[in-house]
């Protein structure tokens, strides 16, 4: 009988061993994780703040007692795994204690950076990744605690934590070190459209203020001090500026790690048998061929069926890693496709905007290299795969369907040329 | 038993017939900013040779057999009918994070106006368990649009099943 470990369970640890599940019914399944609760999905723990889902939605899977009886799984909770050796297989813990294996798959997921700065431990700065962080803040906004608040981190869960605060009605300030908004991934002719709506609903913004250290003042309040010496006063300061992969307890194992551990289309490490998954991984970019974690639920779910049936004998592989960031907040929507750090000055440049559409994209002689676009959620399926099949194949054409899709959504002539497709009438 | 949607181009007209079954069916309310599930292109594409192809498409869910919206949602709303084979939804807890729109080749998912939750087709599935056809196929003249059971797909030798197409399209490797 075979004998499977998963080291960390969300996303990326469910789904393989849903999956590992499905190929082998009799295989021993031991799941170890660092909480006694079943897997939920950091995305959602803004809209759980807010109110938009209540808290059980944050789990998707359903109960923990539920995944375990269904899945025949055992689950060791609050064990975490403190170190590994992999060519022996062999998952070592706290307690001194060992247990081996004929396949792991690490999907131990990433935390959010608190960066070690004067002020940061100071009551009212948070974090916002996991359930019990969106507990807290939910907690504190009912209770009405917070009358004006601070986010530091134009990111993806930044922009989401402002928006939290939109629905409470209380004011607030985005700051960001870069020189723009969403600056991995946004051109910054897209940037400066959406600090201008956010301005319009209210939201202050500044950028290029890298934080110093945080004080408190006599009556309470905390003031972010910038590294220019500029100060931001609230009740309340979030701290969204991104995420570290939740590798350290492989340092010196031997696996192949950069931020993550890199992995190969079957989700396999540089050693027989041990395999990782999610935001702990870092998997074949398909557009620029180096690894990259690219850490978005779908990636993780994927990535964590792929391991699930390669370690009980089903080959299976990830494909279409391409980056992608979706940003919906506040009834706008932004999407980024590719690496917007490939473009340059010499690159051709299509832009058109009318009262639905913002693109900018921009290509090579060797391809298509990074499209921005805002107002087109409805549409981004059919956008990135057009770009993921012009990344595969620069002659590509586009499907007639996906043509007079784009078309009939209003999309310009001009932008359905550069995916890859003819005009149309 | 698996069902499959079957889309003959040859006979298509986009009449919008299939439209219409769909909007009746689905009370899909038009002037309150509601999209159809279904929807009909008609388009003239200029062809290398100079001539013209005239694209006549009824489209909707392809229902894919490994449908990507399911493993997109982050909410879990996505789920495949283990009787019908039709990707249906249970609304309760979308987020409109329009998640499942990105992970969709086919542009599938409609978004309600009214609360911006994702609504889409679900190929009529409480009609088909009941023996009945989607209201789509139902309004068809031209039998363009059908929807049989996978054994029936397979004696057809028919090549034409939309769950198939994202095979056809490339969009995998494997």
């Amino acid at each position: 009988m075979k004998k499977i470990a998963i080291i960390g369970f969300g996303g990326a640890g469910y789904q393989a061993a849903k999956e590992a599940r499905r190929v082998d019914p009799t295989a021993t399944i031991d799941v170890y994780s660092d909480t006694n609760i079943g897997p939920y999905n950091p995305m959602l723990t803004t809209y759980y703040v807010k109110g938009a889902i209540p808290y059980e939605a944050m789990f998707p899977f359903g109960s923990l007692e539920q995944i375990v009886r269904d899945l025949n799984l055992n689950f060791f909770a609050n064990k975490p795994v403190t170190g590994l050796d992999p060519a022996a297989k062999l998952l070592k813990f706290g307690d001194g204690t060992t247990a081996q294996y004929d396949k792991i798959l690490i999907s131990t997921g990433a935390c959010a950076v608190m960066p070690p700065l004067k002020g940061i431990d100071l009551p009212g700065v948070f974090k916002m990744r996991t359930a019990q962080d969106a507990v807290a803040l939910k907690d504190a906004l009912d209770k009405g605690e917070i009358k004006s608040a601070l986010v530091i981190g134009a990111s993806w869960v930044g922009i989401k934590v402002v928006e939290d605060m939109v629905a409470y009605g209380v004011p607030c300030t985005l700051v960001d070190g870069a020189k723009w908004m969403f600056y991995v991934a946004a051109f910054e002719e897209t940037a400066k459209r959406a600090q201008k709506d956010l301005e319009r609903k209210g939201v202050t913004v500044a950028c290029e203020q890298m934080l110093d250290h945080i004080e408190q003042e006599d009556n309470g309040q905390l003031t972010a001090v910038m590294q220019n010496g500029r100060r931001f006063t609230a009740d309340s300061i979030a701290v969204c500026i991104g995420v570290r992969m939740n590798v350290g307890f492989l340092k010196d194992s031997g696996l192949e790690i950069n931020r993550g551990i890199l992995v190969d289309e079957t989700m396999r490490t540089n050693y027989d048998g041990i395999y990782a998954a999610g935001d702990c991984c870092e998997a074949m970019d398909t557009q620029c061929k180096i690894h990259r974690n690219i850490g978005v639920w779908l990636n993780a779910n994927k990535q964590g069926k792929v391991a699930g049936a390669n370690m009980a004998g089903e080959h299976m592989e990830f494909d279409a890693n391409v980056l992608v960031n979706l940003a919906h907040y506040l009834d706008y929507d932004f999407i980024s496709i590719g690496d917007i750090s490939t473009c340059g000055p010499d690159d051709d440049v299509y832009e058109y905007e009318d009262e639905t559409y913002y693109i900018r994209a921009v290509r090579s002689a060797n391809g298509i290299k990074c499209i921005n676009v805002i107002g087109s959620a409805d549409s981004n399926g059919l956008i990135k795969n057009a770009f993921v099949k012009a990344v595969e194949n620069a002659d590509a054409d586009l499907d007639i369907q996906t043509r007079c899709f784009l078309q009939k959504k209003g999309f310009p002539d001009g932008f359905i040329d550069f995916l890859g497709g003819k005009s149309v009438d | 038993m698996k069902h499959i949607f079957v889309f003959d181009q040859d006979k298509c007209s986009a009449c919008s017939a299939c439209m219409m079954g769909c909007m009746d069916q689905n009370d899909i309310d038009l002037a309150a900013g509601d999209q159809c599930y279904r929807q009909t292109f008609d388009n003239e594409i200029p062809l290398a040779d100079g001539s013209t192809y005239c694209a006549y498409i009824s489209a909707a869910c392809m229902h894919c057999t490994d449908a990507p919206c399911i493993t997109a949602c982050p909410v879990g709303c996505l789920s495949k009918d283990p009787e019908t084979g039709f990707t249906v939804y249970d609304n309760t807890n979308c987020i409109g994070c329009k998640s499942c729109a990105m992970a969709c080749p086919f542009g599938a998912p409609r978004y309600r106006a009214s609360d911006g939750k994702m609504v889409k087709c679900d190929g009529c599935n409480e009609r088909v368990k009941h023996g009945l056809q989607p209201a789509c196929v139902c309004a068809c003249s031209f039998g363009a649009l059908t929807c049989v059971t996978e054994d029936e797909y397979k004696a057809s030798g028919s090549s034409k099943g939309c769950n198939f197409l994202l095979e056809q399209l490339a969009l995998k490797k494997k």
